[in-house]
């Protein structure tokens, strides 16, 4: 994380280039990163009694990377970020730490002994690797923000005011070509030379450069912040066969909400329900629109049709006063939320509601999951979002049979909770719906009382059957007048009535061909019901918590056809604290998020644009609208874009709406509006590529890939496509004259052959016969549904060197008060020192891995015990203690599992594991398969990677 | 009439009643583009401020209809290649095995029927399909024709 403290200052916005005159490019441009003395001293200093004397000085992966110089550059510049690295950048990440990078030269010499890259010494070697030469940072100011700079001098830059037609880009007959935007310049550089280093995955995405004038406000917030949705490409080739030539994709990964609860992530709103919309492609009034007639009239940016702008536009109905339409957040803001009038309702809007479906047979009961989620729902009750007091609760308990509550209201004097058995699983008799769905403020009290009373209800149950598709039938067939989520809690496989699945695992098949049929779905009834729960706004959510197999491809096809989640944890016992705990602390913040209901999302686009294709759970009603009956805050979704015509203006845009009720009842419409601008040379569309955008794309399409047409088919797609990539660059952008025998590859793609990687080495992708078929089924579902950050820890984890971590690291910074990260390593096992103390985290799990030689005063630090065969491998947590160290340590870790900083919605807590090096081989082997850069299994290490890759491309 | 004869009209009409369900199935397929179509234009893009359960119609009801007619329509072809087989017109039965052949595999691999889930992605391969099999049909319903009237030429001439 190289600034995990500002999620929103990653992105410069460089796109409002009339901020220059306050950042002030020329002063800035030169001056070097911030200062890296600090940091190396902590390297010294931290040392403590940690690492053996012979390591005293320099030793350890972090202090490594301080002791050779970085070169003042640091990255090299995306044009745009230099005025604001130095200003806003102040944490270690971006000044880089390029002596950390392999300084044994290209991946294809051999290994040298793993440890030996580290001493002393070593790093003395004036980097190969790393990051470019300063020079290129002039370069990157000249070339890429002189023009720029100079285009602002003539800018308007006082405050909002009506502002003349920009005649330049609005319009244009194709003919005319208008003079060219300078757009990101292209850095080729050497792949086997300069290798991948983790901290690039954290550089904001390439910058997207527009026209002055381009907004109508010229608002700092007129464009779409990555935060919410990235673009593949951030220059748009303007014709299909430019981007068949490229071989990228044109794709947006969409993400409309940032946090789980508004109050985290709040969006400008408009309330007074004066919705202008364009008469023919319908988009929303935003800041690319133009106004015509005095301002009586607005141009689509879309379609360029002139609409009426509405009577009370400029006119405060509450306060009978005329308002400045500048000030109107639609004309300001790329990002904002609508409260739509009655037309967007088909019905009033619904309430919230849970119906909660109990496994209550022996497995539930004896792994204590029925009681924790009880427990929770119980403690989690005021949480649930209920502001207009109408959220309504259901509770069907199921073993072989179905059992149904009623649940009387709370002033009734003989109200008590009854329950019904129901056995005939074919044709459900569905009693009293009224009383089985009740609005939770009139039924608290009663609703508490039955939760408490639940376990012991079924306390002695020795029923093994799940008739888990049968009460998901009487579960719809309850709450579909209404509309609203099914949370299925299960523990074992559903074995009887509606639905009924098998155990159709067969260890022999694991790592062979057949394996991809497992993950398919072994009856028909999870899609048709999938689809039938669409069409009544119920939604589904899976807990899955079986020990054996449970079917997690068919099962989850509900969440996945419904806008919900599937949520596995295998093996789950509440007898272990951190199960418990890690559910229990899950499910409440699951519960307690501010869901969408009867939600829509739709795209819209410049004319000659159209979505193609859309990834994610939800059901496609028709080829160009998405379907949730709840909308999630958690998940992302990839849209494919088809370039149907030749884009004639310099910049295109892109408009998502979500159109959606809110958990309290109000209908509203949250519109993105995305403008990227357009080239005609593939250099330009290489140097504005996004890498970690083209990953997610290519996540979504190996997962749809894996499902349909199995897994190698799946890996071998993607090995296929970083190949034509590389091959392409170097066919069009003649990379091969710079570097002889070399890989060439933009500067801002150069992880993209490691998250390929990765992404082949994920758990939900790799070949081998180890991994059971629920887990992969699982991995896929994390994998097409991640918010961008979280995918892309998932697919390359992040390591942290923590006994060695500088004196900065693991305490709050003193501006933002937020707790700062160590820098991150590699994935190789080439950064581990025998004696030292690392985080391996994916974001599902995370590794305190401690070594071999790890110094008794260490393991008293961190662990509190005195001798190494005390200490407790497996699932645990770092006891609290009292000194310096242990808090830091605890810090790191509860730092890297804070969602909010980095700009996505979670609930996820990973569970935390401690490895011995020398300890319990399979919990080693498991956290060493996160190492992505490292040989495993039947997977390739990075070295042999990009041989492989040099091989194929290079010939 | 001799056997050929009758097995020749028989194939002509069993092939023509094939024939109007492929056509079926390609107007229904276009009517789902259409539908597409119109909801990109004026009238539907207004589905996004309203969605109602008539929007559903289209993929899932669509889906369900066409489904039914799959397994006749394989049947009934199946059929027919049965009886060449049986009376042992190798020409007949050769041009048939290809669309037998896929009709059987598509079964097996249980991927025979419309999945409403995937309809969107699929349309263009189930378009295609539809048109291969129509020209197909189309092709075959001369050829039996052909084919009775040489055999009802044969009759004369016995
Ligand atoms: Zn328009």
């Amino acid at each position: 994380m190289a600034a995990p403290n500002d999620g929103q200052g990653q992105y410069p916005p460089p796109q409002y280039p009339q901020e220059a005159p306050y950042g002030g490019y020329e002063g800035q441009a030169s001056s070097p990163p911030p200062p890296q003395a600090g940091h190396a001293d902590g390297g010294k200093k931290k040392k403590r009694g940690y690492a053996t004397q012979a390591f005293e000085f320099g030793s350890g992966a972090n202090s490594a990377a301080t002791v050779g110089a970085p070169p003042p550059g640091g990255m090299p510049p995306m044009p745009g970020t230099p005025g604001f690295a130095g200003v806003q950048q102040p944490s270690p990440g971006y000044g880089g730490y390029p002596a950390q990078g392999y300084e044994q030269g290209g991946y294809g010499a051999p290994v040298p002994a793993p440890y030996d890259a580290q001493q002393p010494g070593a790093p003395a070697q004036p980097p190969v690797g790393g990051y470019q030469s300063p020079s290129y940072y002039a370069g990157a100011v000249a070339g890429g923000m002189g023009p720029l700079t100079q285009n602002m001098a003539g800018l308007n830059m006082g405050g909002p005011q009506q502002p003349a037609v920009p005649q330049q880009q609005q319009h244009q007959p194709p003919a005319q070509q208008p003079p060219r935007l300078a757009l990101n310049q292209l850095y080729p550089t050497d792949l086997l030379n300069q290798p991948f280093n983790v901290s690039e995955l954290d550089l904001p995405p390439p910058d997207c450069i527009l026209p002055p004038n381009a907004s109508v406000t010229q608002s700092p917030n007129a464009n779409c912040p990555p935060k919410y949705i990235r673009s593949t490409l951030n220059a748009v080739p303007t014709t299909h066969s430019l981007l068949k030539k490229s071989k990228l994709p044109f794709a947006l990964v969409i993400q409309p909400y940032a946090a789980l609860h508004d109050i985290d992530d709040s969006v400008p709103v408009v309330q007074d329900q004066v919705i202008a919309r364009c008469r023919r492609c319908r988009t929303y009034i935003n800041p690319y629109v133009t106004f015509l007639d005095q301002g009586h009239r607005w141009r689509c940016n879309m379609c360029n049709l002139t609409n009426d702008v509405p009577q009370a536009f400029d006119w405060d109905a509450a306060t009978q006063k005329s308002v400045n339409r500048w000030d109107r957040y639609e004309l300001n803001h790329s990002v904002v939320e609508f409260v739509a009038p009655q037309e967007y309702m088909v019905r009033p809007p619904q309430p919230l509601v849970y119906l909660f479906l109990f496994d209550v047979s022996y497995a539930s009961v004896s792994t204590g999951l029925l009681a924790t989620s009880a427990r929770t729902i119980l403690d989690s009750l005021s949480r649930i979002p209920n502001a207009d007091r109408r959220t309504r609760l259901g509770f069907i308990a199921l073993d072989s049979s179905l059992h149904y509550f009623s649940i009387p209201k709370d002033d009734d004097e003989n109200g008590e909770t009854s329950m019904l058995v129901v056995s005939d699983l074919e044709e459900p008799f569905l009693p009293m719906p009224h009383d089985l769905l009740v609005p939770l403020t009139e039924s608290r009290q009663s609703i508490e009382n039955f939760l408490t009373k639940l376990p012991e209800m079924f306390q002695n149950n020795q029923n093994n059957g799940s008739c888990l598709g049968s009460a998901l039938r009487a579960g719809h067939q309850l709450i579909s007048p209404l509309g609203g989520k099914i949370v299925a809690l299960s523990a074992s496989l559903p074995n009887m009535g509606t639905g009924k699945l098998e155990m159709r695992e067969d260890k022999k098949l694991l790592g062979t061909s057949k394996e991809s049929g497992l993950l398919q779905t072994a009856n028909s009834f999870y899609k048709s019901f999938a689809v039938e729960c669409s069409k009544n706004q119920v939604s589904i959510d899976m807990f899955l918590f079986s020990s054996q197999y449970q079917d997690v491809a068919s099962l989850s096809n509900l969440p996945r056809y419904t806008g919900g989640q599937t949520w596995f944890y295998p093996g789950f016992n509440a007898g272990r604290a951190e199960d418990a705990i890690k559910f229990a602390s899950e499910f409440s913040d699951y519960l307690s998020s501010e869901i969408g209901l009867e939600a829509v999302l739709r795209v819209r686009a410049s004319t000659g644009l159209r979505m193609s294709t859309f990834y994610g759970n939800f059901f496609n009603r028709s080829s160009d609208l998405c379907a949730f009956p709840a909308f999630p805050r958690d998940q992302c979704y990839v849209v494919e874009v088809a370039i149907d015509e030749s884009l004639q203006k310099q910049f295109i845009c892109l408009q998502a709406g979500v159109l959606y009720t809110t958990c309290n009842g109000e209908r509203r419409i949250r519109v993105m509006t995305l403008s990227l601008p357009t080239t005609t040379n593939v250099a330009d569309i290489y140097a504005s590529a996004d890498q970690c955008a083209i990953t997610t794309y290519f996540s979504h399409k190996a997962v749809e890939r894996a499902l349909g047409s199995g897994l190698d088919a799946a890996r071998d797609a993607l090995q296929s496509k970083i190949i034509e990539l590389l091959q392409t660059f170097k066919k069009e952008l003649g990379g091969g004259s710079m570097g002889g025998g070399g890989l060439q590859f933009p500067a801002n793609l150069r992880g993209l052959p490691v998250l390929f990687l990765g992404l082949i080495k994920n758990i939900g992708l790799r070949r081998s016969a180890q991994i059971p078929s629920d887990l992969r089924s699982a991995a896929l579902c994390l994998l097409s549904t991640l918010p961008l950050p979280l995918l892309i820890q998932y697919i390359y984890p992040r390591l942290y060197s923590l006994h060695d971590m500088p004196d900065n690291a693991g305490v709050p910074d003193p501006e933002t008060s937020q707790i700062v990260l160590p820098p991150p390593l590699n994935l190789s096992s080439e950064r581990f020192v025998s004696y030292g103390l690392y985080l391996i985290d994916d974001g599902q799990s995370q590794f305190i891995w401690v070594g071999r030689d790890a110094v008794p005063q260490l393991l008293a630090d961190v662990f509190g015990v005195q001798d190494r065969s005390q200490l407790r491998v497996g699932k645990g947590t770092i006891p609290e203690l009292d000194n310096d160290f242990n808090e830091r340590v605890r810090a790191v870790i509860q730092k890297s599992r804070d969602h909010l900083s980095r700009g996505v919605g979670s609930v996820t807590v990973p569970h935390l594991y401690i490895v011995r090096e020398d300890g319990e081989p399979s919990l080693k082997l498991w956290a060493q398969t996160l190492l992505v850069e490292d040989r495993a299994d039947q997977a390739m290490s990075l070295a042999q990677w990009m041989g492989s890759l040099r091989e194929k491309v290079v010939q | 009439m001799s056997g050929e004869a009758w097995l020749y009209l028989f194939a002509v009409l069993i092939n023509a009643v094939n024939l109007f369900l492929q056509v079926f199935f390609t107007i229904m397929y276009s009517d789902l583009e259409w539908y597409v179509l119109a909801q990109l234009g004026t009238k539907a893009s207004e589905l996004h401020s309203a969605p109602s359960s008539s929007d559903y119609i289209n993929p899932i009801d669509l889906c369900n209809r066409l489904n039914t007619y799959i397994i006749p329509e394989a049947a009934v072809h199946g059929f027919l290649t049965l009886l060449f087989l049986v009376n042992g017109y190798w020409v007949a039965l050769v041009l048939n095995l290809p669309l037998l052949g896929w009709n059987i595999k598509k079964i097996l691999d249980n991927t025979h029927l419309l999945d409403a889930t995937e309809i969107f992605r699929k349309l263009n391969v189930h378009k295609k399909e539809s048109f291969f099999k129509l020209g197909f049909h189309l092709i075959m319903f001369f050829f039996y024709l052909y084919s009775m009237i040489v055999a009802l030429i044969k009759d004369e001439k016995a």
